[in-house]
Parts: structure tokens; sequence; C-alpha cells
């Protein structure tokens, strides 16, 4: 649905986006993150036909966003970071002028607003004046704009900022619904709406993308050695070096509640589980819980985001 | 049909905030006030005086009239709304120029009250001059907001906007003075691609061919630089 290669954008001499290129399959979900100034806004505005790129190509349902400008924007909705509302207009006078300039038949207007009004939950203010509006409004008015002609794809840019928890609930909860029958790309800084969100992300620093992968596969690739929270009922005091004497095994954070021991159980990136677990049981020593500590989307980010940042930097700035 | 959706948006906000009012009162208080002297002074059932006036005193209010059509857009990110939806650059500008047309025009008819009064006490009203003199008004109207709307897409700021508007438009007005000073070519070239010079004709009585194309030149130039403006933004 979405095909994006080899698109760097240069603003002067400045390089916002450097070669990245990914696709989204229709009906997927997919995260752009990254930390703030790295580029999504950029990439999201390349996609809408609102900037070119400095090189490389990139299509929307087959159209080149340049070339066939115009039919990539019949199929888009576009939500960009601050919603782009007129305040001096009621609710329901700027869904209507919206609904003209994204060409809904006349005929069918009345019921498209009607429906995206149910589903923002705007039912009750279709005829305040948009500046008097909360913030939170606001921004389902702004995603009521981008729904409104029933769009193939939609790109949001970061839809929740700015909300209270309870709206931010309710609108994953939207987008959620909206997956079923759209093809979804939203930014975010928000690492827990990405994986509540989005099947798949796309991570960005400094421009480049630093990881595409599932969110589960992000989660347990963390690199570092896999974790075990475990709790142990012992036999004998020999289970601490039962489990060291397999090679990379290391407990960590021990501590004795009642009969039982709690620890970390560390492996190395190879992994050794089994050998560990094996070699616990054969000496009778019980098993009463085991927990895998995945990494968490946080600890990934930070790690591919910061291991980047010093050489890429660098470069950047070479870069004219 | 587009056209039409910025059109309608345009009125509404002019109407929706208190300058297009405040526009309308000014105008109307300053024309009704010089109809008045310059009635009582002179004697005479004329209005050349008048229109004459309401073109400088339009050439200062048309400035207020088209300063946000396209600055406030970019001032609000909303210009990303209209560059992301399916509508050209094209509609956008003349959806907003009607808009504006329109409001002028209606500032025109409400002027219309004094060839009235003059033909309720006057005998042997003449009127073909002021016949003439309203369609070098509206044409000159056309050509101050297209200038207008120019200005508006090159700033953010409306403030920026409005200055080059009066800026541009007293330039293009007072450029014929040139013919006075350069005795050649030059200032002969310069005194035609005056307003005023223009406009003068159409109060004389005079509707010439050359002045009407003028002024519809000017007024599609300036309309077509400032759609090259806004599709620049896509390929800049």
């Amino acid at each position: 649905m979405i095909e994006v290669q080899n698109v760097t954008k240069y603003y002067g001499n400045f390089r916002a986006l450097d070669n990245i290129s990914f696709s989204v399959a229709k009906g997927e979900v997919l995260g752009l993150l990254g930390p703030n100034g790295a580029g999504k806004t950029t990439a999201m505005r390349i996609l809408t036909c609102f900037l070119p790129a400095t090189s490389g190509t990139a299509t929307v349902a087959g159209y080149d966003v340049f070339e066939d400008s115009l039919e990539v924007r019949r199929r888009l909705g576009y939500l960009p970071e601050t919603p782009p509302l007129y305040p001096e207009m009621t609710v329901k006078s700027y869904l209507r002028f919206i609904a003209d300039i994204r060409e809904v038949p006349a005929k069918l207007q009345r019921e498209r607003i009607d429906k995206v009004v149910v589903r923002t939950g705007l039912g009750d203010h279709l005829d305040r004046v948009i500046g008097t509006l909360s913030k939170g409004f606001r921004q389902r008015v702004g995603l009521a704009q981008a729904l409104l002609h029933d769009p193939e794809v939609l790109i949001l840019d970061e839809p929740t900022v700015g909300l209270d928890p309870n709206q931010i609930i309710e609108i994953r909860g939207l987008i959620q619904d909206l997956a079923a029958d759209h093809t979804v790309i939203l930014s975010t800084h928000i690492l827990p709406e990405v994986s509540m969100t989005c099947k798949r992300v796309v991570i960005i620093n400094e421009g480049r993308i630093v990881a595409v992968d599932t969110v589960e596969n992000l989660e347990g690739k963390s690199g570092q050695a896999s974790r075990y929270k475990i709790c142990l009922k012992p036999v004998g005091l020999d289970w601490k070096s039962t489990i060291e004497s397999v090679p990379g095994a290391r407990v960590e954070h021990e501590r004795v509640d009642g009969e039982l021991v709690r620890f970390d159980l560390a492996l190395p990136p190879e992994g050794g589980y089994e050998a560990v677990f094996k070699a616990v049981v054969a000496k009778g020593h019980v098993f009463t819980e085991i927990t895998p500590a995945r990494a968490s989307l946080e600890e990934v980010f930070l790690r591919l985001t910061r291991t980047e940042e010093g050489a890429a930097g660098a470069e950047r700035k070479v870069a004219a | 049909m587009k056209i039409l959706a910025i059109l309608r948006k345009e009125l509404q906000t002019y109407f929706y905030s208190p300058a297009a009012y405040i526009v309308f009162a000014s105008f109307l208080l300053v024309v009704g006030y010089l109809f008045w002297v310059v009635l009582i002074a002179s004697k005479v059932a004329n209005l050349e005086p008048l229109l004459y006036n309401a073109a400088f005193i339009l050439l200062l209010a048309s400035p207020v009239l088209t300063m946000r059509l396209i600055s406030e857009e970019r001032r609000t990110n909303t210009i990303e709304l209209l560059l992301t939806s399916p509508i050209s650059p094209v509609e956008i500008v003349i959806g907003k120029f009607l808009a504006c047309f329109l409001l002028y025009l209606i500032l025109i008819v409400l002027t219309f009250q004094y060839p009235a009064i003059l033909h309720t006490y006057a005998q042997n009203l003449d009127w073909g001059p002021i016949i003439s003199g309203y369609i070098g008004l509206i044409l000159l109207g056309a050509a101050y907001i297209a200038f207008g709307l120019f200005a508006s897409s090159v700033t953010e700021n409306q403030v920026i906007s409005a200055m080059l508007t009066f800026g541009g438009l007293l330039l293009f007005w007072i450029v014929g003075w040139t013919k006075n000073v350069l005795d050649n070519v030059y200032g002969d070239a310069l005194s035609r691609l005056s307003l005023l010079e223009r406009y003068s004709e159409f109060l004389k009585g005079m509707v010439d061919s050359g002045n009407v194309v003028f002024f519809l030149i000017f007024t599609i130039t300036w309309l077509f630089v400032a759609t090259r403006v806004l599709e620049s933004d896509r390929w800049r």
C-alpha cells in the first residue's frame, strides 16, 4: 500500500532524512517511532505530498507522491501534528468544508459527517465554535477531518499528544478500530502506544532507520543476556553453584523469602537456559516460578537510538 | 465545487470576525462625509470627485481585506490541510479571490446611494461617466485584490502582507508621475502601468478596451503568481 524507497530529504544543508526505505502492507498499522526531531514529521509530510523528497521515491496505493500527487491526496487522511483547524468556524461548518474539499459527494456528506461524529464522540459539540473547544476535542475534530472521506490510508502525526489519559485510551481504541479497514501510519514518541496499537514499528533516529520489526521481535531482541525472574525452593545450599557451573549463567539480586529464594537469572546472548534448568532439577531443587523478563520497548529504543548517536551525528555534519 | 467551498469558507470567516464590518463602516463613513463636503462646496451634481476618492480609500482598505487570506493559513498550518487535500492551488487562489471580490462588490453597491441621491435632486444627471466610473472602480478592485492575494501568499505575517500590498499598490498608483519627470520612452512606459492613469480615463467617461484589458491582465498575472507561490511549496 505504501512504499518508501531510498528517500532523502535536505533542508538546506541539514539532512532530515537519510536514505530511508520501508513499506506498509494493506490493512497494517505501522508505528513511526523516534525522539523529537528524528524526521518522523518530515517522512509523513513527504508521504502526504506536502513536501518533496530531495531524492528517492514514495508511492501510496501505487501512485507516486510527486508525479500523481492528486491521486495520492484523494486516498489519504492526514492528521498533522497540530490539528489544522479554523478557530472561528463551528465544528459542523468545518466538517462540511472538509467534505467539500475532500470530494465527498454532496449526497453522502450528511451521512459521512454523522458517521465520523459518532466515531470521534463529537455529537454534543457540533455547533460549538472550534476556538472554544478544549485540546482533546480539537484533536478529535482533527481526527474527524482525517476520517471524513473514508480514506484508504491514514497518516496520523502524534495523534495522542496533549490529551489526558482517558482521551488517550479512547483515541487508541479508535485507532485500533480503524485498523480493521484502513492502512495506518502513526508517529509517536510514546512507546506504550506503539505496543498497543501497532503491529510493526519503524524506529528512526537522526533521519535514519535504525530498526524495522514487529513489536514482539523488538521486545525479544534486546541483545542483552536474556533474563528470567526465578523463585526456587532449594533442597540444599549448592543451588547457586549448580547454576553458575553453566558457562555464562549468573545469579543476581538474590534474596531469601522464607524457605524460598528469589533471584534473577542472567544468561549469555546465545542462551543456555536448558542446561541451567536441567542441572537445577537434577539436584532435586524445585522451581516455583519462572518468569522470562523480556526487554521492554523502552530499553530497545534507548539502546538503538543511543548507539547510533555518536557515529551518525558526526557524519551528518560533514554531509553537504 | 471545491472553489465554492473555499469561497463559502472565506466569506464565513470575514463575517465571523469584526474586520469586514469595520472596513465597511469606516469606508462608508469617509465616503459619505466626502460626498457631503464636495457637494456642498461645489454645488455641482458630479460624482467624479467621489469616485476618485473612493478608489484611493479602497486602496487603503483592500490590504485589510486581503492580508489574512493566505498568510493566516500559513501561520496556523491549515495550509497543510489544503495542500494535502485533493484541491489545486488554482482552486484555492480563485476561491479566495472570488470571496474577497464579492465583499468588495457589496461595498461598491452600498455606494450606489450617492448617484441615487444626485438623481433625485439634480436635473439632467450625466449617467455616462458614472457608469464608466463604476466599471473602472470594479476592475480596479479586482486588481487590488489580486495583488493583495499575492502579497498574502508570500508571508505568514499579516502585517507584512498588508504593508506589501499597500506599498505595492501605492507605487502602481503613482508610477504615472514619471511622465512629468522622464520625458522619454521609459517615462511613457511606466505611466502605462499606472493604475491611476488608467482609472482616470474611466472617470472621464471612457471605457477604453485597452484599459479594461490592462486591469484584467494585471489581475490574472498576480493571481497566477500567487498560484505559483503556493505550488512552489510542493517542489521546493
